[in-house]
C-alpha cells in the first residue's frame, strides 16, 4: 500500500466527496480548533492539577520525593488525557457520517513524518520520565545523603557506616507487625517509635508468609519475605503519626493488619520511651536478635 | 451487497418454538439461582453466633465509684473439639481442629470492663515469637489455676510466661493492645485437666475489633498458620464494643 | 486418513465405528467418575498431605475422563484398535442446538461454543465481584466472613482471568481468522476443539472450591500463603493448568493456521490487523503459559509430597513462586489486550470509512508489545527485596513498553481524522475502549516509575490500573466484537436503540465506579482488604453502587444477546453494516464449506476511498479442500 498524498479537493479524485459543511473545511482549520482548544484546557489542567497535594506527605525526605514524583506525572499526565479526550470528542462532531449515505473518507493510509514525529516525541517523554526515577533511585546510593527514595534495597545496604542510623526490624507475622531495636538490645516493641531527623534503616523480615511493610506517611514499602532481610531506608524530618499497613495479602486478617499508633517523636522522647521498653522486657527471654528467622514451617501434630 | 440467502441449516419447517426456549431460559436462571442461595447460606453466610458478656456478679477490677461496668466472657480452648467439656460442638465439621469455645464473636458494652476466663485444655505449642509470652494490655496481672511441670495443681498471679515453649494459645487484641499468653497443660498433669485463665481490659468507644491467637497451632499446615486459624470461629474472631 | 465431507460417508460398508455414544452428557459422566476415582487413589497412597494429593488427581483424572467422554479419545482409541474411525465428528451427525453440546472440528462451531462458555464464567465471575464489593460496604463492619471474603476475591479474579485469556481469540479467533485468511479450516482442528474442552473442566474446578473451603491467595497464588491453605488451593492448581494447556494449545493451532494457510494473495501486508492481534497474542500464550505450569506443578509437589520449592525455612524461596509466575502473568496481561488492540483497530477504520492509517506502524506496535513484554516482569517485584541494580532496567523496560503501546493511539486518531464517522455500537464501544485504556495505561506510567511505585505499589490504585485496562480495554472491545459480528455468527441482528443504551449505561456506571479507586489506593488502602480506614467508607460505597450498576448493566447485555438470538426472528442481511471485508462478503448464514474454491486476495483491506467497492476476493479455480 503506497503512502497516499494528502487529498486535495480535485475532480478527479475517485471516491465522491460529500457535501457536508464540516467536511469541507480546511485541513488547516480543523488542526487550528483542535491545537488551540488543546492549549487553553491544557493550561487550565495543568494549573488545577498544581493545586493537588500528593500524598503520601513530607514526614521524611522519601516521602516528599515521592509526593514530587506524583505531583509531576499528575501534571504531564493532564495535557495528554486532555488531547486525546478532546480529539475524539472533536472527530465525533466534526467528520460524522451524513446520515443516510454511505460515502468512504479519503484514502490516507500513513504519513510517514507524522509517525516517526509521535514515535520519538513518546519515546522522548518516557524517556524523561525514566531517568527522573533513575535519577532519584542513584542518589540513594549515595551513602550520605539518603535524599532521595530508593524503595527496598533487598539485602545490600547503602554505604559501610553503621553509626549515623537507627535500625529497626520490622517483623512481620501473621498477623500483627511487631518491631525490634537492635541497637537497644533487641527489645522488641508492638508499636513502631522513630525519632525525628534520623537516618533510619529497616530492616523488614516475616516469620511465615508474605507481607509488605507500608509505613504511609514514611513513605516506605518493603515486602516481608520469609528467611530474607529486606531493607529500605527513610530519613525522618518532622513529626506526627503514621499509619502501618499490610500491603500484602497474608491471609484472613490482613485487612485488620494495621496500627495508627506509629510516632515520629523528638530525639529525647524517643531515648525515654526506648529506655522504657528495655526495662519492661527484663523477664523476657527474646531470641537473640538475627536478620533472618527460620522457623520451623511443620509444628506440633504433623 | 448480497442478498439475504439459504435458509438456515437447521430444519424448521414450523416456526421456532418461543414457548420452548423460554422454559428453558426460565430453567437456567432458576437453577442459577438455586445454586447461588445455596452457596450464599451454606458458604458465604457463616458467621459464627455472637456470644453477649454478662454483667459480672464478682467484680475483678475495683472500679472505685467511676460507675463503669464489668462484663465476663467464659470461653474454653481445646486441642480438639471433640474433646470439648463446657462447651461441647458436636455439629461442628471439624471435629479434630483447635478450637476457642462456644463461639469467637463477642459482644460487650462500650466504655467498661471486660473479664475474661479461659479454660484452656489444649497442650503446649510453644510461641513462634517469645515476645508474646508476656501479657500486655490488661489490668494487673493475669491469674492463673494450673498444673505445673510435675503435675502438682498450683494458683497465681503473673504478668509473663518464663518460658516460650510452654503456652499453648494466646489470646490477642492487636487494636487494644491486649495480649495474654494462655499456658498449655503439661505432660505430667493427669488427663482431663484444665488449666483457667483470668484477665481484665478496659475497652473504649463503639467499634468492631479482631482478635486472634498468636501461636500456630493449625497443626498439618505450613507455619502452622492455616487450617483453623485461617477459618473464622475457630481461632479468631471479633469483639465488638456496642 | 479418510475424511468425512458433507453428511455423506465414504467408509467401507463392512468397518465398524466406534459404537460409544460420546456427548457432553457422557463427559460429565465419565468426568465424575473419574474424578471419584482420582481421589480413592491419590487418599490410597498414603502421603501426609491434608488430603491435597487426592483431590489434585481426582480433578486431573476427572477432566481427562471429561475429554474422553466428549470424544477426543474414539480416533485415537479406535485407530489402535485397527478400525476404520473417522478421525473427526461428521458435520450432521448432531442437529439443531445439540450440535452445540458436543464435539465438533467446525472452527464456526467452536467458535460459537466458545462464546458462550466465555460469557457463562463472566457471569460466574461478575457474580463473585459483586459479593466483593457488598463486603466493602462497611468499613469495619465485617458483611460476611473475613476468610469468606478472601476466597470471593480470589473466585472472582481467577474466574476473570480465564475468561480474559481466552474471550476473543476463543470465540472470534476461531470463527473469524480463517474466514480473513481465505480457508476452510484452521490447521488443527482437533488442537481448536482441545482448546475449547479445556475451559468447562476448568470452570467447574474453580466453581469446586467453595466445597473444599476455598483458598486464600488472590489469583497470584503467592507462596508460602497458598501452601498454607487447605484443599481450596488445589483448585486453583488444577485450574490454572488446565487454562494454561488451553493456551498452548490454542497458540500452537492460530500460528501454524495463520503462518501456513493463508490463501494467495493474502500477503503479512494484506492481513486484518485482527489477525494480527490475535497472532502476536498467540505468539505470547504458547511461549508464557508453560511456565506457569512448571510453577504449578512444583507448588502441587509442595503440597502433595512435602517437597520446599517454595518454602525458605528448608531451603526453598518464595521469590522463585513470584519470579516464575510474573514471566507468565506479564505476558498473559499482554495475551489480554493485543486481540483487544485488534478488535478495535478493525472495528474504527470500518465504522470510519477510512483505511487503517499506519497499517505497518500497527503490526510494529503489536509485535514490539509482544517482544517487550518478556523483559518487563520484574516490575511487579519493585518492593519485593530485589537487588537494587535490577530496578534501573525494569523501570526503562516498562516505561519503554508505553511506546507501542501507545501507536493503538496513534492508529485510531490518523483512522479518525476527516472520516465519515458513523456511531454504531460497535464504534461507540471502541471509542469508549480508547478512553478507558487511555486512563489505564496513563495510570500504567504512574505505577512503573520506582519511587512513585513505593505508595502506589500492592494498594488500589494497582487495581484500578489494571480494571481499567482489562474491564474497560478487553471486556469493552469483547462486547463491540459481539455486536458487530453477531449477525455473520448467528444470522441475527442485535437491537440498535438497547445497544446504546447499554453502552451509555456501562460507560458511565464503569467509569464511576472505577475512578474514586485511584484516589482511594493513594489514601492509603491496601487491596484485597475486608476492613479499612473509616474515613474512606463514603468513597467505598459510592464505588459499590455503581459497581451494581455496572453489573446491571451486563445483566441488560444479557438480556439482550439472549432476545436476538433465541426470541428474536429479525434475520440480518448478509452485509448489516456495508463494510469492506472478507467475512461480510460471504453469504449469512455461512454455509458449512467457506469457500467453495480457494480464493485470491486481491486487495487491500479497508480499501475504502479507493474507488467503488470491488469483491475483496476473486473466486479461484481450484476446488477448496475441506
Amino acid at each position: 500500500m503506497a503512502t497516499a498524498a494528502p487529498c486535495r479537493r480535485s475532480a478527479t479524485w475517485a471516491a465522491s466527496w460529500s457535501s457536508s459543511k464540516e467536511l469541507n473545511t480546511p485541513e488547516r482549520t480543523h488542526t487550528l480548533r483542535l491545537a488551540v482548544a488543546w492549549a487553553v484546557l491544557s493550561v487550565i489542567g495543568v494549573v488545577v492539577a498544581m493545586q493537588v497535594n500528593m500524598p503520601p506527605g513530607h514526614q521524611t525526605q522519601q516521602a516528599a520525593d515521592e509526593s514530587s514524583l506524583l505531583s509531576l506525572m499528575l501534571i504531564l499526565s493532564t495535557p495528554v488525557c486532555i488531547g486525546v479526550v478532546l480529539f475524539i470528542l472533536y472527530s465525533v462532531f466534526a467528520f460524522r457520517r451524513v446520515p443516510g449515505s454511505l460515502d468512504d473518507g479519503p484514502s490516507r493510509r500513513g504519513n510517514l513524518r507524522m509517525q516517526w514525529a509521535w514515535t520519538i516525541v513518546t519515546a522522548l517523554i518516557v524517556f524523561t520520565l525514566a531517568g527522573i526515577g533513575i535519577n532519584g533511585l542513584a542518589n540513594s546510593s549515595n551513602a550520605s545523603t539518603f535524599s532521595s527514595s530508593g524503595g527496598s534495597l533487598g539485602t545490600q545496604t547503602v554505604g559501610t557506616s553503621a553509626s549515623d542510623r537507627l535500625q529497626v526490624q520490622v517483623i512481620a507475622q501473621q498477623w500483627y507487625f511487631t518491631y525490634r531495636y537492635p541497637g537497644y538490645g533487641g527489645a522488641e516493641s508492638t508499636h513502631l517509635v522513630l525519632p525525628v531527623n534520623a537516618n533510619i534503616e529497616f530492616h523488614v523480615t516475616s516469620t511465615d508468609v508474605i507481607h509488605s511493610f507500608w509505613a504511609y506517611e514514611l513513605g516506605v514499602k518493603a515486602d516481608a519475605n520469609p528467611g530474607t532481610d529486606n531493607i529500605t531506608y527513610a530519613t525522618t524530618t518532622s513529626t506526627g503519626s503514621f499509619t502501618v499497613r499490610c500491603a500484602e495479602l497474608c491471609g484472613i486478617w490482613h485487612g485488620n493488619m494495621f496500627d495508627t499508633q506509629g510516632k515520629v517523636v523528638s530525639q529525647g522522647d524517643f531515648a525515654t520511651w526506648v529506655a522504657d521498653l528495655q526495662s519492661s522486657e527484663t523477664g523476657i527471654t527474646l531470641p537473640p536478635y538475627a536478620p533472618e528467622y527460620f522457623p520451623s514451617p511443620r509444628v506440633k501434630g504433623t | 451487497m448480497r442478498a439475504v440467502t439459504l435458509p438456515r441449516n437447521v430444519s424448521d419447517s414450523s416456526s421456532p418454538k418461543y414457548g420452548n426456549r423460554a422454559v428453558v431460559l426460565v430453567l437456567v436462571v432458576a437453577t442459577l439461582v438455586v445454586f447461588l442461595a445455596v452457596f450464599f447460606a451454606r458458604f458465604v453466610e457463616t458467621f459464627p453466633y455472637t456470644l453477649t458478656s454478662e454483667v459480672a456478679s464478682q467484680p475483678r477490677v475495683v472500679l472505685a465509684g467511676t460507675g463503669g461496668t464489668e462484663t465476663v466472657i467464659h470461653l474454653e480452648t481445646v486441642g480438639s473439639i471433640s474433646s470439648a467439656i463446657d462447651f461441647p460442638k458436636p455439629n461442628d465439621p471439624n471435629q479434630d481442629w483447635v478450637s476457642y469455645l462456644p463461639t469467637t464473636t463477642f459482644k460487650v458494652p462500650a466504655n467498661s470492663v471486660v473479664t475474661v476466663v479461659i479454660d484452656q485444655e489444649d497442650s503446649a505449642s510453644g510461641l513462634r515469637n517469645p515476645f508474646w509470652s508476656k501479657a500486655q494490655g490488661i489490668i494487673g496481672p493475669f491469674h492463673m489455676k494450673y498444673f505445673d511441670q510435675n503435675g502438682n495443681p498450683q494458683e497465681g498471679d503473673f504478668t509473663q510466661l518464663d518460658d516460650a515453649s510452654t503456652p499453648a494459645h494466646t489470646f490477642g487484641i492487636p487494636d487494644l493492645g491486649v495480649f495474654v499468653p494462655l499456658l498449655g497443660i503439661s505432660d505430667a498433669a493427669p488427663a482431663g485437666s484444665i488449666n483457667q485463665i483470668t484477665f481484665s481490659f478496659r475497652v473504649g468507644k463503639a467499634g468492631t475489633y479482631h482478635w486472634q491467637c498468636f501461636v500456630p497451632c493449625g497443626s498439618g499446615t505450613i507455619y502452622g498458620n492455616g487450617g483453623p486459624m485461617q477459618t473464622l470461629g475457630y481461632m479468631g474472631g471479633f469483639l465488638v464494643v456496642q | 486418513m479418510s475424511e468425512v465431507t458433507s453428511g455423506a460417508t465414504m467408509l467401507q460398508p463392512s468397518v465398524r465405528r466406534m459404537s460409544l455414544p460420546t456427548n457432553a452428557l457422557t463427559g460429565l459422566v465419565l468426568g465424575v467418575l473419574g474424578y471419584w476415582a482420582g481421589v480413592q487413589i491419590g487418599n490410597g497412597l498414603g502421603f501426609n498431605d491434608s488430603g491435597n494429593t487426592g483431590v489434585l488427581l481426582g480433578y486431573a483424572l476427572g477432566s481427562i475422563m471429561f475429554l474422553v467422554g466428549i470424544g477426543f479419545a474414539t480416533y485415537p482409541l479406535g485407530r489402535l484398535l485397527g478400525w476404520q474411525t473417522p478421525s473427526q465428528p461428521a458435520y450432521d451427525e448432531y442437529k439443531g442446538a445439540w450440535r452445540y453440546l458436543n464435539l465438533s472440528f467446525d472452527h464456526k462451531v467452536i467458535g460459537i461454543q466458545y462464546l458462550i462458555v466465555m460469557l457463562m464464567a463472566m457471569l460466574f465471575g461478575g457474580i463473585g465481584a459483586m459479593f466483593v464489593r457488598t463486603n466493602l460496604l462497611s468499613a469495619d463492619t465485617p458483611i460476611f466472613p473475613p476468610d469468606k471474603y478472601l476466597t470471593l476475591v480470589s473466585m472472582h479474579s481467577v474466574l476473570m482471568i480465564f475468561v480474559a485469556s481466552a474471550a476473543i481469540v476463543g470465540p472470534f479467533g476461531n470463527f473469524f481468522v480463517p474466514l480473513m485468511i481465505g480457508t476452510n479450516r484452521m490447521a488443527f482442528p482437533r488442537l481448536e476443539a482441545l482448546s475449547l474442552w479445556l475451559v468447562p473442566p476448568a470452570l467447574v474446578v474453580m466453581l469446586l472450591t467453595p466445597v473444599f473451603g476455598g483458598f486464600q491467595t488472590g489469583w497470584t497464588g503467592y507462596t508460602p500463603l497458598s501452601e498454607q491453605g487447605g484443599q481450596g488451593f488445589d483448585s486453583y492448581i488444577v485450574g490454572f493448568t488446565l487454562i494454561g494447556t488451553a493456551l498452548v494449545v490454542s497458540g500452537v493451532n492460530m500460528l501454524t493456521t495463520i503462518i501456513t494457510m493463508r490463501a494467495p494473495g493474502m500477503t503479512w501486508t494484506r492481513m486484518p490487523i485482527f489477525v494480527w492481534g490475535v497472532f502476536s497474542a498467540s505468539i505470547l500464550g504458547t511461549f508464557a503459559a508453560p511456565v506457569l505450569a512448571a510453577a504449578l506443578c512444583m507448588q502441587a509437589l509442595d503440597r502433595s509430597m512435602n517437597t520446599s520449592f517454595y518454602v525458605s525455612s528448608n531451603g526453598g524461596s518464595p521469590y522463585l513462586w513470584q519470579n516464575l509466575f510474573w514471566i507468565f502473568g506479564h505476558p498473559e496481561v499482554y495475551i489480554f489486550i493485543l486481540p483487544a488492540f485488534g478488535i478495535v483497530m478493525e472495528l474504527i477504520p470500518h465504522f470510519a470509512r477510512k483505511p487503517l492509517w499506519g497499517y505497518r506502524t500497527a503490526v510494529v506496535g503489536l509485535l514490539g508489545v509482544t517482544l517487550l513484554s518478556w523483559f518487563v516482569w520484574q516490575h511487579h517485584l519493585f518492593v519485593s527485596g530485589i537487588a537494587p541494580a535490577l530496578r534501573p532496567f525494569y523501570m526503562l523496560s516498562t516505561e519503554m513498553i508505553s511506546i507501542p503501546t501507545g501507536i493503538v493511539f496513534l492508529v485510531a486518531f490518523g483512522t479518525l481524522w476527516r472520516a465519515r464517522i458513523s456511531l454504531t455500537v460497535p464504534m461507540l464501544f471502541s471509542l469508549g475502549f480508547l478512553y478507558n485504556f487511555l486512563i489505564g495505561g496513563i495510570s500504567g506510567v504512574f505505577l512503573s516509575d520506582v519511587p512513585s511505585d513505593i505508595t502506589l505499589h500492592g494498594s488500589y490504585f494497582s487495581m484500578a490500573h489494571f480494571h481499567f485496562t482489562i474491564v474497560g480495554g478487553e471486556i469493552f472491545a469483547i462486547v463491540a466484537a459481539i455486536y458487530y459480528w453477531f449477525p455473520k455468527m448467528t444470522g441475527r441482528m442485535l437491537n440498535a436503540t438497547a445497544g446504546k443504551i447499554h453502552f451509555w449505561w456501562m460507560f458511565i456506571s464503569f467509569n464511576l465506579a472505577f475512578t474514586p479507586l485511584f484516589a482511594v489506593g493513594i489514601l492509603d488502602m491496601p487491596r484485597r482488604v475486608s476492613t479499612y480506614a473509616p474515613n474512606l467508607q463514603g468513597i467505598n460505597d459510592w464505588v459499590t453502587i455503581w459497581a451494581y450498576v455496572l453489573f446491571s448493566s451486563m445483566v441488560f447485555f444479557a438480556g439482550i444477546v439472549i432476545w436476538g438470538w433465541f426470541f428474536n426472528p429479525k434475520l440480518a442481511v448478509a452485509d448489516p453494516w456495508h463494510v469492506r471485508s472478507i467475512e461480510w462478503e460471504l453469504a449469512t448464514p455461512l454455509p458449512r464449506r467457506n469457500f467453495e474454491r480457494i480464493p485470491t486476495f486481491t486487495r487491500p483491506p479497508y480499501d475504502y476511498g479507493e474507488g467503488a467497492p470491488r469483491p475483496v476476493i476473486e473466486h479461484g479455480a481450484e476446488p477448496a479442500p475441506a
